[in-house]
């Protein structure tokens, strides 16, 4: 059956990158093309466990490999987190509403990550980059732990910064006696001095941890950006990603069909989006 | 139309169903349940004057349905054709929550529209009502519109017969020869018996507080904060029995297990929103914690979330909730202290 929305397209895990502790990037290879725009997510099916939804960290531009970066949180993570290159896997999607860079150009983008919530952003950034005369700025502003909890720490703490089309900043909650970057939560690297950026003239994306999206979108409002301008990744319980079992109900939307990402305005009137 | 003679119902049932798994209405003491036959049995199956104890909606979505087997391409089973007679309106307006969910919202779940393309629905009339029916609260009334294949009104001596669709024509040629012209009074009693029965579930529902017309969408919505929500919530022990014989509730889960013929496989089983996980993500957020949310969140969802994307609720005031709910709770009490509140 080619039209059967619940089962999963197999492929095959190539590689393993162990990013932190409890973080690893697994790199998987569908045996079809799985084309996604950056935004969008996928249920990954680790066989006789179940599935989970994630977004990919890759570049949109490669349909035959794909990246996926997973915190161990849970059964079907605990079990990810054990396998090792060989191991079937399937994958559903791409599910979800991609970004809508078309009307992100000739804007500021100001990318805003807490902890694992990096990983949906680096995908946003290899689109963004792959087109990066098309935007007036991009900015990184990234939010981690501890130093030891940087996931993509190579890409973050040089990489990125030095083709000098992206202006990144990193901060970490706790530092350690090597750590000579800045210290405190993410909304500490978005004060005006550290930002230099305009929002009337912007979009300001934000992935991270409930507690770090509620209090980087009150920044942000508390900068001048407007609810409209303001993309947020809501992901909630999303079981079955195409909008018919229930589960990540947020309002009038379903965060796996209408989302994952939404506007602030489209959310702001719904009751305890933060929990 | 046509009129259907009492002593013919047996042959037209028997001629309409052959060849097809049916589900008929079958009674004991004052229940009616859904059941499964080879064929109808005009002595242990009946029309029926009210809704069964089972909600339609198992028939299209199950209550555990094998959706694949993982790691290889797995065909659609095969169905056969069924026909359900005495179908009442509230379960076959349920269809329209459904079809909106598993048919009309991209991707189509073909389970689903195999089941609805199987399935040949006999609505009819009701000619009672049960204690807890509220149809015309929720802007339904007990007979059918529309959705229907073939619609029977009982009228005394008979019934009117009505096809809905091309297949409801279609199996009434094979009938014919049992079928005559309705009469003006024909036409006359049926109105009557939609008229008294109407008008019986409206003042009974009425005096439980909830009046016909009443925005209830309104109420609901503007009950968010009210504290009326933990109060009822008390009394919620989590068992899922309102959304089980819900007949609009659609929610499910996604699961894998070992299938009984081996391997891995996926099932969809029905889920229950009031169940304490049933939002909570893997690293443990819970945007539901108290029962309280979760209780809202139900009547959110069939009151307000439904009105604005379908034009509907998604309840059509069957009343089964009210009769399945373990900790006691109304669904009428809960929708007149909403209006109360307001």
């Amino acid at each position: 059956m080619d039209n059967n929305p619940y089962i999963p397209v197999p492929a095959k895990l190539v590689d393993v990158v162990e990013e932190t502790h409890n973080i690893k990037t697994f790199v998987v290879e569908p045996v079809r093309p799985i084309v996604f725009e950056a935004g969008q997510f996928v249920e990954m099916t680790v066989p006789g466990y179940g599935e989970a939804p994630f977004t990919p960290s890759s570049s949109p531009a490669v349909s035959d490999r794909m990246e996926i970066t997973v915190m161990r949180v849970g059964q079907v993570t605990e079990r990810l987190h054990a396998l090792g290159p060989g191991a079937e896997l399937g994958i559903r999607g791409p599910l979800g509403a991609p970004y809508p860079l078309d009307t992100f150009c000739g804007r500021e983008i100001l990318i805003v990550g807490g902890g694992v919530g990096l990983a949906p952003l680096r995908a946003l950034l290899f689109g963004l980059l792959e087109h990066v005369d098309r935007y007036h700025r991009i900015v990184l502003r990234y939010g981690a732990r501890t130093p030891s909890d940087i996931i993509y720490r190579d890409a973050v703490s040089s990489g990125w910064g030095q083709n000098g089309k992206l202006d990144v900043r990193v901060c970490v909650d706790e530092g350690d006696a090597d750590w000579k970057g800045n210290t405190g939560v993410v909304t500490t690297i978005l004060e005006p001095e550290c930002l230099s950026c305009d929002p009337a003239n912007g979009v300001a994306v934000v992935c991270g941890p409930p507690i770090m999206m509620k209090f980087a979108t009150l920044k942000l409002l508390d900068l001048g950006y407007a609810p409209a301008d303001i993309y947020l990744s809501m992901e909630k319980n999303m079981s079955c990603g195409v909008g018919k079992c229930g589960h990540c109900r947020l309002g009038r939307y379903y965060a796996c069909k209408d989302g994952p990402v939404f506007t602030y305005d489209a959310i702001e009137s719904i009751n305890k989006i933060w929990d | 139309m046509f009129k259907l003679q009492q002593g013919n119902l047996n042959a037209f049932m028997a001629t309409l169903s052959s060849g097809r798994t049916v589900y008929a209405l079958s009674q004991v003491d004052l229940q009616y349940h859904l059941v499964r036959a080879e064929a109808w049995d005009g002595d242990q199956h009946l029309l029926g004057s009210y809704r069964p104890v089972e909600p339609l909606k198992g028939l299209f979505f199950p209550p555990r349905e094998t959706v694949g087997r993982l790691r290889e391409d797995s065909p659609l089973p095969e169905m056969r054709e069924r026909i359900v007679i005495g179908v009442k309106n509230c379960d076959l307006s349920a269809l329209k929550i459904h079809d909106y969910v598993f048919l009309e919202c991209e991707p189509r779940d073909p389970f689903y529209a195999q089941a609805r393309e199987k399935t040949v629905i006999i609505s009819c009339d009701c000619t009672d009502a049960r204690e807890s029916c509220f149809c015309p609260a929720v802007d339904e009334q007990p007979y059918a519109r529309a959705g229907f294949d073939i619609n029977l009104s009982p009228i005394g001596d008979g019934f009117i017969v009505e096809p809905g669709s091309e297949k409801g024509e279609a199996l009434l040629d094979r009938a014919g020869d049992m079928l005559s012209p309705v009469s003006q009074d024909d036409l006359s009693k049926r109105d009557a018996n939609r008229y008294a029965v109407t008008r019986r579930v409206a003042e009974q529902a009425e005096g439980r507080g909830l009046t016909t017309g009443a925005d209830l969408q309104a109420a609901v919505r503007a009950s968010e904060d009210a504290d009326m929500w933990d109060v009822f919530a008390r009394d919620c022990v989590e068992c899922g029995a309102c959304n089980f014989v819900c007949c609009t509730c659609h929610c499910f889960l996604l699961a894998d297990g070992s299938s009984p013929a081996g391997g891995d496989s996926r099932v969809k089983k029905w889920d229950s929103c009031l169940y304490h996980n049933f939002a909570r993500v893997a690293g443990g957020a819970n945007p539901r914690k108290h029962r309280a949310d979760r209780l809202f969140n139900r009547f959110d969802k069939k009151f307000v979330f439904f009105p604005e994307v379908l034009g509907r609720y998604a309840c059509d005031g069957c009343g089964r909730c009210a009769e399945a709910c373990t900790g006691k709770i109304d669904i009428r009490d809960v929708l007149k202290k909403a209006l109360d509140g307001q």
